[in-house]
């Protein structure tokens, strides 16, 4: 390096840049470093984990892997859990676009209070009604299906708010001029009013996506076995299993290979999973 | 405008399959927990017991230690993560290089599973073998047991719980700092206010809907939080962080009283709403709008 770079270095402007940068990636290695760490681990032997701190496996063993893929049936898992977020996102579309059409664009009788009853859903979740709703399942005969587990999710005022929005963005003569053609609203709606929203159904898929597939207390608590139980809750069982007792590598490529899914679909969608994240707020 | 009687119909049937759900599955539960906090089961008889479930509550010592470790929790979390998140956003709101990649980094969790999550930190945290007790011994400390330790245990869900939650307030900070008009903040370094004044003065008013609406849902996922619990510390050592969903957890599952638990479900649901009270006819009114904002 020459005098000239070493001076501009250290002149108090880029001092400043060099402490932003210093500061910045402590906190990102904080935040990063436990993935990292049960990434890598996921890849170690038994002995390393309890003999080495290094960070990387001495070879990049897949016998974690094979070891969890056989005990716990995987393929069932990601199966129920894709049925569960996918399918609740299908019934979500027309729950959602339903509602929040007649709030944008319709008056009635009420509309105010029951705009309010419906935002109240998003500060109750689902685990805080487990005793209840547990019963209503029990009566409904439906413990232990994915249906079950869908169901408190169905009616969303995240998403009904979020279209809402959407909808009062688009011109009211445009429904009054296709009307007025003869169009039926139902029409309308679903040929010229969803498409030009479209970006806030992207939005909201994505939260709805990423809440549901994170979900935990809730489906562990509907779901007995095999046959319904989610990624999450296949995670705990495993858990709490004599086979994953001390062995912790086998535990990080369960965990790695639960949380993998999103994270890859994060990272390629990146921007459109923040931008998301950044309109809809917290819940789906 | 529109010939209502024509769509009154319509009307209704958009809003039936939203407000069906939202009924069965969030105010009928309620409504049924409410019903069932009057009763007690002795064998296969349910029998109606006026308000010994609330006095039950109102002495139970385990429900007070909840209750407190809720509070706690909340104390704990809410402000920090807040303050955090306000701060990696306050650092990354100007031109830096790399500044996607400490957004990525920074925002990564949100899509962890809070399940992945626990299981991660329960690994860091292991006594002896963990990686930071493995740190902290070579730094010459002495190794702590975080997750068995009645005084660490809180620490440790709550690390996780903050952990979990930073990048998301952080980048909820970060687009409305980018809101801010930039001409606002060169006129009053213009006129000579510092970077505290500008921070206090102009940064912190057009922040503070932003800073409501990331509060009121930190308190209330706050209180609603059990993933964690459940997965590291089955609310031990000795109830040291039992939280209240998991209490309302254990009194339905594991000593399958369901009246004492819809009970407690009734007190948290109760005390949820009145939080949300609270925030919106108490702390709203406080809160700076720009104007065209509602």
């Amino acid at each position: 390096m020459d005098i000239l770079r070493m001076k501009q270095m250290f002149r108090p402007k880029t001092l400043q840049t060099l402490l932003y940068h210093g500061v910045l990636i402590f906190c990102a290695f904080l935040i990063v470093f436990p993935f990292l760490w049960m990434l890598t681990s996921a890849f170690k032997t038994q002995s390393e984990i309890f003999h080495d701190i290094k960070f990387f496996p001495r070879a990049f063993h897949l016998d974690s892997f094979r070891e969890v893929l056989s005990i716990i049936p995987f393929d069932k898992y990601f199966i129920n859990t894709v049925k569960f977020v996918f399918g609740l996102l299908f019934v979500q579309f027309f729950t959602i676009t339903f509602a929040a059409y007649a709030f944008a664009r319709f008056r009635f009788p009420l509309k105010d209070l029951l705009f309010t009853l419906l935002l109240l859903q998003l500060m109750i979740a689902p685990q805080t009604l487990v005793v209840p709703n547990y019963i209503i399942i029990k009566n409904l005969k439906l413990l232990d299906t994915v249906t079950a587990i869908s169901l408190p999710y169905v009616a969303s005022a995240m998403g009904v708010f979020l279209l809402r929005q959407a909808f009062r963005s688009i011109p009211a003569e445009m429904e009054e001029a296709a009307v007025m053609d003869g169009a039926s609203i139902e029409y309308y709606l679903f040929k010229i009013a969803i498409p030009l929203v479209k970006p806030s159904y992207t939005a909201f898929a994505l939260v709805s996506i990423n809440f549901h597939w994170n979900e935990f207390f809730w489906p562990l608590i509907v779901t007995d076995t095999v046959k319904s139980r989610v990624l999450t809750v296949g995670l705990a069982m495993f858990a709490e299993s004599s086979e994953s007792a001390a062995a912790w590598n086998d535990l990080m490529a369960a965990t790695l290979l639960v949380a993998a899914p999103l994270v890859l679909l994060f990272l390629v969608f990146q921007k459109a999973f923040v931008e998301s994240f950044m309109t809809t707020g917290l819940k789906a | 405008m529109r010939k209502r009687s024509k769509n009154r119909l319509r009307i209704f049937l958009y809003l039936l399959p939203t407000f069906f759900f939202l009924f069965f599955f969030t105010y009928f539960p309620y409504l049924s927990s409410f019903i069932d906090s009057f009763a007690e089961r002795r064998g296969n008889l349910i029998s109606f017991v006026g308000l010994k479930n609330y006095e039950r509550m109102a002495f139970d010592s385990v429900f007070h230690t909840v209750l407190w470790n809720n509070f706690l929790y909340s104390i704990l979390t809410v402000p920090l993560t807040m303050l955090f998140a306000l701060g990696l956003a306050l650092l990354l709101n100007r031109k830096i290089a790399g500044s996607a990649f400490y957004r990525t980094a920074f925002f990564y969790p949100t899509v962890i599973p809070m399940a992945a999550a626990s299981m991660i930190w329960l690994y860091l945290f292991l006594p002896t073998y963990g990686i930071i007790n493995r740190f902290i011994t070579l730094w010459g400390g002495k190794s702590v047991e975080w997750v068995g330790d009645p005084q660490y245990a809180m620490i440790s869900i709550v690390i996780v719980g903050i952990w979990k939650y930073v990048g998301y307030y952080m980048m909820i900070f970060l687009t409305a700092l980018q809101a801010i008009p930039k001409s606002l903040l060169e006129s009053a370094y213009l006129d000579g206010a510092g970077p505290v004044r500008r921070f206090g003065s102009i940064v912190l008013p057009m922040i503070s809907s932003t800073s409501f609406f990331i509060l009121i849902i930190a308190v209330i996922n706050s209180f609603q939080a059990v993933d964690q619990v459940y997965l590291m510390t089955r609310g031990g050592p000795g109830n040291a962080t039992n939280l209240m969903v998991y209490y309302i957890y254990q009194n339905a599952f594991s000593f399958w009283n369901f009246q004492y638990a819809s009970t407690l479900t009734v007190f948290l649901v109760t005390l949820l709403l009145l939080i949300t009270l609270f925030f919106f006819k108490v702390v709203e009114p406080r809160v700076y709008y720009e104007s065209g904002e509602t």
